[in-house]
Order: C-alpha cells, then sequence, then structure tokens
C-alpha cells in the first residue's frame, strides 16, 4: 500500500467486514468543504465510514481571554469575530447577558431593530450556507444566487453600521445609532423581493434529483439521539424536535411576533435542508411584522452612567464632558454576579454566559457556541455512511469553526 | 427531587435560578436532576475566582453546569467549588454526553482534571501547549509573535563572547 502524506495505513490491523483491514484517513484540516479548518480522523472500511474523530482548535484566537482585558463596552467588537456568519445575533446574546446583569432594559424600537438585524442575519447566514453546500454538492450555480442576495444583506449592514460584517451593531444598553429611512427603505423593497427569490432556490434545489441523492438518507440523526447529544437549532428541529429559543425562552420580544417553528421529521441532510429554507421564509416574515410596527423613540437607553452623551450636549454641559470621560477612561462596572442569556443563531443555540467581579472588566466571558456542541454529534451521523457522504454532513451541520474554536 | 443534602446553597441571581453541590457529589446531584427532568447540558465551564474580593468564595475554582428543563422550559445553573493544584472533579460525561468536549475545553483552559474522563486531553489548544490560558494568573503577552522582528532575534543565536 502506498503512503501519501495525509492518508496513512492504520497500524492496529484492525478487520473490517469486507475482508480488509481499517484505513485510517486524514481529512482536513485544509478542505474546502470544512467551512474553516477542521481535521477529521476517518477510519475506513473500503469506502464505509467506521470511526470519526474530529480534531478542533485550528481557529482557536483566545477570544475568551481577550474579552477580559476590554472594558464592557468593548468586548462587542470581538464577540462579531468568533461567529463571523452570524455578527449581529452574537452581540445580541453578549448584550443581552450584560443588560440582563445590570438590570437594564432596553426602549422599543432598539427591541424591533435588534429583531430585524438579527433576522437578516438569519437569512444572510443560511444564504451561505446553501450557496456553499450546493457548491460542494454539484449545484454550482446556488452559490452565485445566494451570494447576490447576502450582498443585499450586506449593503443593510453597512447602511445601518457602515460596516459591511462584523457590524458591533447591537450593544449593552441598546444599538449603536438609529436608522437611516434609506435603511427602511431599502429593507422594505428586500423583504418585497426576497420571498420570489426563496422560490427561485426551490426551483434549483428542492426538486433536484442530484441534490436529493446526495441528501436524503444521508446523515441520518433521530429524534432522540439529538437530544441526548445537545443538538440545537436547524440539527434539532431537521430531527424533529419543536424546540426553538425564539419561541420557547424568548428574547428581545419574539413573543410578540408571528412565526411557525420551521420542523422536518426527514432526520437527515434533506430535512435539515428543509428547515432552513422555511427558516428563510420565516425570517421574512417577521421582517416585515417588525418593519410595520417599528416604533418612534429613543434607540438606546437613558443611562449617562452607562451610554456616551449625545455630541451636542458636550459643548453646553459641564457633567456631559465628566460622564464621556469617565466611559472611554474607564468604563462602566457590572454588578458581581453571573447571569446567562442564549440566544437562537443560525446554527442554533448561541449563548453567553458573563461572570463579573463588579469591576470594568468581565471576570469570565464564555460563549456557548452552537458549531461546538453540534459537531459532537458528528460521528452519530456519518456512522456507515460512505466517504463522500462526508462532505453532505458536515456541510448540513453547518458548522462555523470560528464559532466552535472561539 | 433533589436531596437537599446535596444542596449547599440555593439563590437566584439576575433572574437565573442557582444552586451549588458539594463538588465530590456532583455525579449524584447531577444524575438527580436529570430524574427531575433537567435532561439537557446546555454547557460546563469554569470561573476562576483568583483576587476576587467583591463576594466571598469557597474555594477559587467554580465549575459550572448550565442545565435545562425542555418541557418546562426551566434553567437551573448547578455550582461546585473546587481547590488544589490540579483541581479536580468528578467526571459527568456519562450522565450528559456533551460534557465531553466541554470538559476537555475545561481541562484546556483552566487545567481542571476530571476525573473518569474518557480522553482528557487539549482540544483547543496545541497538544505540546504549556499552562492554562484561562486561568486569571497565565502571563498575558509572553508569547512572541511569529516572523515580527522580536522573533527573529529571539531566533538567532547570540555571538560568541
Amino acid at each position: 500500500m502506498i503512503e501519501s502524506p495525509g492518508v496513512t495505513v492504520s497500524r492496529t490491523g484492525e478487520q473490517g467486514a469486507f475482508g480488509g483491514e481499517l484505513l485510517t484517513v486524514n481529512f482536513g484540516p485544509h478542505h474546502p468543504s470544512t467551512h474553516g479548518v477542521l481535521r477529521l480522523i476517518v477510519d475506513l472500511d473500503g469506502e464505509q465510514i467506521r470511526r470519526v474523530q474530529p480534531v478542533i482548535g485550528y481557529l482557536h484566537t483566545g477570544i475568551e481571554k481577550q474579552m477580559e482585558a476590554l472594558r464592557w463596552q468593548q468586548g462587542v467588537v470581538v464577540t462579531d469575530r468568533h461567529d463571523y456568519l452570524s455578527p449581529p445575533i452574537n452581540n445580541l446574546a453578549y448584550a443581552l447577558a450584560v443588560e440582563k446583569l445590570m438590570g437594564v432594559e432596553v426602549p422599543p424600537r432598539a427591541q424591533v431593530l435588534r429583531v430585524i438585524m438579527s433576522e437578516l442575519t438569519r437569512l444572510s447566514s443560511h444564504l451561505v450556507w446553501m450557496g456553499t453546500s450546493g457548491l460542494e454538492l454539484g449545484a454550482m450555480s446556488m452559490l452565485m444566487y445566494c451570494f447576490r442576495e447576502r450582498d443585499t444583506i450586506m449593503d443593510l449592514n453597512e447602511e445601518i453600521s457602515g460596516f459591511r460584517m462584523h457590524t458591533s451593531y447591537i450593544r449593552p444598553g441598546g444599538v449603536m445609532a438609529d436608522s437611516t429611512p434609506r435603511f427602511l427603505e431599502m429593507l422594505d423593497k428586500f423583504i418585497r423581493e426576497m420571498p420570489g427569490h426563496i422560490d427561485e432556490y426551490e426551483d434549483l434545489l428542492t426538486m433536484n434529483p442530484i441534490w436529493r441523492a446526495r441528501t436524503i438518507g444521508i446523515g441520518r440523526l433521530p429524534a432522540e439521539d439529538a437530544k441526548v447529544l445537545g443538538a440545537s437549532g436547524p440539527m434539532l428541529r431537521g430531527s424533529g424536535v419543536a424546540w426553538d429559543l425564539r419561541k420557547s425562552i424568548p428574547y428581545s420580544g419574539y413573543e410578540t411576533y408571528d412565526f411557525e417553528i420551521a420542523v422536518s421529521n426527514d432526520c437527515d441532510c434533506y430535512g435539515r435542508y428543509l428547515v432552513r429554507i422555511k427558516e428563510m421564509r420565516e425570517a421574512v416574515k417577521i421582517l416585515r411584522q417588525a418593519l410595520d410596527r417599528l416604533p418612534d423613540g429613543p434607540v438606546n437607553v437613558d443611562d449617562r452612567k452607562m451610554l456616551p452623551p449625545p455630541r451636542e450636549e458636550l459643548e453646553t454641559s459641564m457633567e456631559a464632558v465628566i460622564h464621556h470621560f469617565k466611559l472611554f477612561t474607564e468604563g462602566y462596572s457590572v454588578p458581581p454576579g453571573d447571569a446567562y442569556v442564549a440566544v437562537e443563531s443560525g446554527r442554533g443555540e448561541n449563548g453567553c454566559y458573563i461572570a463579573s467581579d463588579g469591576t470594568h472588566k468581565p471576570r469570565r466571558v464564555k460563549f456557548r457556541s452552537a458549531s461546538f456542541v453540534n459537531l459532537q454529534a458528528l460521528e452519530r451521523m456519518a456512522l456507515n455512511h460512505m466517504i463522500a457522504d462526508m462532505i453532505a454532513i458536515i456541510g448540513t451541520a453547518d458548522t462555523v469553526l470560528g464559532d466552535c474554536d472561539r | 427531587m433533589i436531596d437537599s443534602a446535596l444542596v449547599v446553597d440555593r439563590g437566584v441571581t439576575a433572574r437565573d435560578e442557582w444552586i451549588t453541590v458539594p463538588a465530590e457529589r456532583v455525579r449524584d446531584a447531577l444524575a438527580a436532576l436529570k430524574k427531575d427532568g433537567y435532561r439537557l447540558l446546555v454547557f460546563l465551564s469554569c470561573v476562576d475566582h483568583l483576587v476576587d474580593s467583591s463576594r466571598a468564595f469557597a474555594a477559587r475554582y467554580e465549575v459550572i453546569y448550565q442545565l435545562r428543563d425542555l418541557e418546562k422550559p426551566a434553567d437551573l445553573r448547578v455550582r461546585a467549588f473546587i481547590d488544589g493544584d490540579p483541581p479536580r472533579i468528578d467526571s459527568v460525561h456519562d450522565i450528559f454526553p456533551p460534557a465531553n468536549w466541554d470538559e476537555r475545553e475545561t481541562y484546556d483552559m483552566f487545567g481542571v482534571v476530571f476525573t473518569g474522563h474518557p480522553d482528557l486531553t487539549r482540544i483547543l489548544m496545541p497538544d505540546d501547549w504549556v499552562g492554562h490560558p484561562l486561568r486569571r494568573d497565565y502571563p498575558v503577552g509572553g508569547e512572541v509573535v511569529e516572523f515580527s522582528e522580536e522573533h527573529e532575534i529571539w531566533q538567532t543565536a547570540p555571538d560568541e563572547a
């Protein structure tokens, strides 16, 4: 047998079911289908997978340690960067946790703007997933269509926050800035056009024989296993469990919106695809409701100890100057204690646990990332499938390795 | 119901319900709570309370188990305080399977040893890493940045005197 880089012959000499030895194959870490850098050590019997051992940590950037060195309001910038496909949702988890510990409630307009940004992010995250998964499984044009709409969402991000990807828009105490009239116009146009685009994606994929052949019956994860393994998000709902944090443990006023939990009983890759398509339609529904009800009023809490005073006040009020100085030199402090907030991201439960010692920097910030937990179900899903199906399974698990490794 | 002997302390912080359990009986406590309906371990982590004068803590390391009852739904945080070098606590990976990687991460970051874990190795940091980065006494900024000028100096052998 030839030994080539990345592929090693199993030293165990374990016999497979087809009369040969098990072959240990190294998969990744630089494989295009791993959406980041994920390494898998796969034991193959012929072409069938007998064991999968994920090796993670290649994208570890020490985000939790960095947050300990940053003040509470500075930490927002770092939260953008671990799950780089859904920055505003991570901002939201962190902001909600800080607000929970401080006992702060943000004004209604900020709540609705937060929901708008979360749902736009969910759409953009699912679009990236669908584009890249389509590309991997042979539907090349999907990437072009999905990234076209994703770019519109990026334009919306840019209009409201000035940044296309890492918006840092949602902050403890409210949001960065109020929406502009142009943003609302663009959003309205986007909401009117998006359902047609989703129909387009469905035309391309839902009945596509190649897509169906590669996903139906592949990567089965029964509901009981999904629950035991702690899976969340489309992984759990694709296994027929109707659990969505926006419904079960609502935050930011999600309980007042009319939408359905997307569930599929297929328990396979195709089921997870259907869940994401349905979620995109529901996200558009939520966006429409949010835009229609967007109330007038402030977008930040009226607390000078937490947020800087408006620019014009600085020229007339000594107190405002003092507050401004204190906030930008020392920051605000959060009362001692700890809090955990979970939000539903495109991938599942992305939570933020914070512990404070009463100073202006966090004692501990822990991100509960959906990718980290969902990846543990990979072996269960891939068992006894062909090695080529691994692509579909990793793809539909939709792990973001930056989120996984933090 | 969880045995009252297993509950050292209980309370509510920022609308989050929590209980403290004795660290040496954490397995009993979590198994009892699982029977009570808290069937999901949301996450497991640790907080290092080195030099924290804001409150009184029983020990330096606080291991945290966030549990969830999916039926109600309700969350419960379980705390266990441990000391020692290395700090030790029983593994719960067989009660809650998702704890497997979380325990590896906590070992990697805090050096907490989970007794009975099947494969307690580093998960995020490289295997040959020295130290546990999320401890509060871990030196920050001690690593020479690769490909920098400093790194070049650091790599160059000193001239013979």
